[in-house]
């Protein structure tokens, strides 16, 4: 019964992006269109600011793409303790080339040698946990 | 010319110590009141005449709070600037604002900082609205998503680790003449920079700001005003706030740069209506959350580009009395300390009034820039009385 992000919702920032959120917990990476323009709206919003409509369809996007930049965290910060273990993890920034260069974020999965800005990624979709707050997740791995 | 072009100056500067964070000996609402009727004697102005206070991001000691204790007569003006520490030289847009349009006659600028729970860093700097986006991804702190940029300015773009040394070098060189600084004792040698622990790669411990406990606040009036005052005024030249399209609260989705600042068509804006340059610059006071972010300021305001950023970026160009820029001369966000980056304003005001602890010979025009990599942001260039 209803998603499990949706009951440990965090707020905040400009919230229209549930959709994401609730296709990938169906195991399905989807970003917004704009019904008007077809533009890529990401991160998601209520209005398009290039065409003004208010409607999008929640689009399949190939999970995969390329590395526009990450981190490699050696610390464990306050709000995301679950991941105190994994330290050190990396989190990438990923180009999406199916929806045109829009960037989405993930942890970093798998052997980590050849990563680089450019580098090939291909994402799985992972369901809730308590590492990711109970929302569900994409983890890259670099392809070879 | 804008007409906001040495309408208003800052006439007074005031300061508490800088506090390791969470060690405050007073609250902070009486930090705010300690730096504010400093500033007040330092003007030579009755702080019950102040009429007009001015803060910014998630400002907690307000006007009301504020006026009993400073037996303020009226308060005709209050008002915050959204968004982080990149609203900080827009606090004196609005102040300047206030005053040319007769809404306030002496507004203080203040901004008062002191760990009252854990909460403090979560809502008091990033304000509780980091998205899911990031939380989820293994990503709390600025100093993470900073870390981003940086990752991209130095691997895609090429600006050299060296770079991000020397600024540090130059805050810690600054800070260790000024007795205020919280990193006086600190010496930076090449080894203790490379052997610091890693944050959130690429930054390492002495690539981040120090968070303190403190309160700072400058004073402007009008330019007619200040002429009758004790000190030598710092007109405000040109304080633009703002952001592009293609930047805000864009989730890592900023378009077409990324890994500067945010800052390049406000920079472009504050030499129009000031009409200076880069080259003009004798001195400037650039935020540092985290070094990289500063180089991108300063690449955003026209001092170098990526490729020079190596070359530009030493020690001996930083510092003052002789570099080429020299840089956050009180010590900065990360040798001084951080209190939201507001110990960058009194210190750009040191400089036109000469006395700065690491003071550049007669200088005239004076920079402070905002937050760097901020949704939102904003510059400052102040100037003494031969700059209008
Ligand atoms: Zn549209």
């Amino acid at each position: 019964m209803g998603y499990s992000f949706e009951q440990h919702k965090i707020i905040g920032a400009i919230e229209a992006d549930d959709g994401f959120w609730r296709a990938l917990e169906d195991g399905k990476l989807q970003l917004p269109r704009c019904t008007g323009c077809k533009g890529w709206t990401w991160p998601a919003h209520h209005r398009c600011g290039q065409c003004g409509s208010w409607d999008f369809a929640w689009t399949d996007v190939e999970p995969q793409g390329t590395v526009f930049t990450y981190t490699r965290s050696r610390y464990a910060f306050d709000r995301v303790l679950e991941r105190k273990d994994d330290v050190p993890y990396v989190t990438l920034v990923v180009e999406l080339p199916g929806a045109d260069g829009a960037r989405v974020m993930g942890v970093l999965t798998g052997d980590e040698s050849g990563l680089a800005i450019g580098a090939q990624v291909r994402g799985h979709i992972r369901p809730p946990s308590a590492k990711t707050k109970h929302y569900p997740a994409i983890e890259w791995e670099l392809v070879r | 010319m804008s007409r906001m072009r040495g309408a208003a100056a800052i006439v007074g500067i005031g300061q508490t110590p800088y506090y390791k964070r969470g060690t405050s000996p007073e609250p902070e609402l009486k930090l705010a009141l300690r730096a504010i009727t400093a500033a007040a004697e330092d003007a030579g102005i009755d702080v019950r005449d102040i009429d007009g206070f001015v803060s910014y991001a998630s400002e907690r000691s307000d006007a009301p709070k504020l006026m009993p204790a400073l037996g303020t007569r009226e308060c005709s003006f209050s008002s915050l600037v959204w968004f982080h520490g990149g609203a900080l030289p827009a606090t004196l847009n609005l102040a300047a604002m206030a005053i040319l349009s007769g809404q306030a006659e002496i507004v203080a600028v203040y901004r008062s900082m002191a760990e009252t729970s854990s909460q403090r860093l979560r809502v008091m700097v990033a304000q509780n609205d980091t998205s899911a986006q990031y939380l989820v991804n293994g990503l709390d702190s600025p100093a993470q998503i900073l870390a981003l940029r940086a990752q991209r300015l130095m691997e895609y773009h090429g600006v050299p680790q060296s770079a991000l040394l020397a600024t540090t070098q130059a805050s810690y060189y600054h800070a260790h003449n000024n007795p205020h600084a919280y990193g006086r004792n600190i010496e930076i040698t090449d080894e203790v920079y490379a052997n610091a622990r890693m944050i959130s790669e690429p930054y390492r411990l002495f690539d981040c700001s120090r968070e303190n406990d403190g309160a700072a606040c400058v004073i402007l009036v009008s330019a007619e005003r200040a002429k009758d005052l004790k000190q030598k005024p710092a007109y405000v030249l040109s304080a633009p706030m703002g952001t592009m399209e293609g930047g805000g609260a864009l989730e890592e989705n900023w378009r077409p740069y990324y890994a500067t600042a945010g800052q390049k068509e406000l920079a472009d804006r504050m030499w129009r209506e000031s009409g200076y340059g880069p080259k003009d610059v004798d001195v400037a006071q650039v935020y540092m959350n985290m070094n990289a972010m500063g180089i991108g300021s300063m690449i955003d305001h026209g001092f170098f580009s990526f490729e020079e950023a190596g070359e530009f970026c030493t020690l001996d160009n930083l510092i003052a009395p002789t570099g080429r820029l020299p840089i956050n001369t009180s010590g900065g966000d990360l040798g001084e300390g951080f209190i939201h980056g507001m110990g960058l304003i009194p210190e750009a005001v040191r400089q036109i009034r000469g006395t700065s602890t690491n003071p550049v010979p007669d200088a005239k025009l004076s920079l402070v820039t905002g937050g760097p990599g901020d949704i939102m942001s904003s510059t400052a260039l102040l100037g003494s009385e031969e700059t209008l």
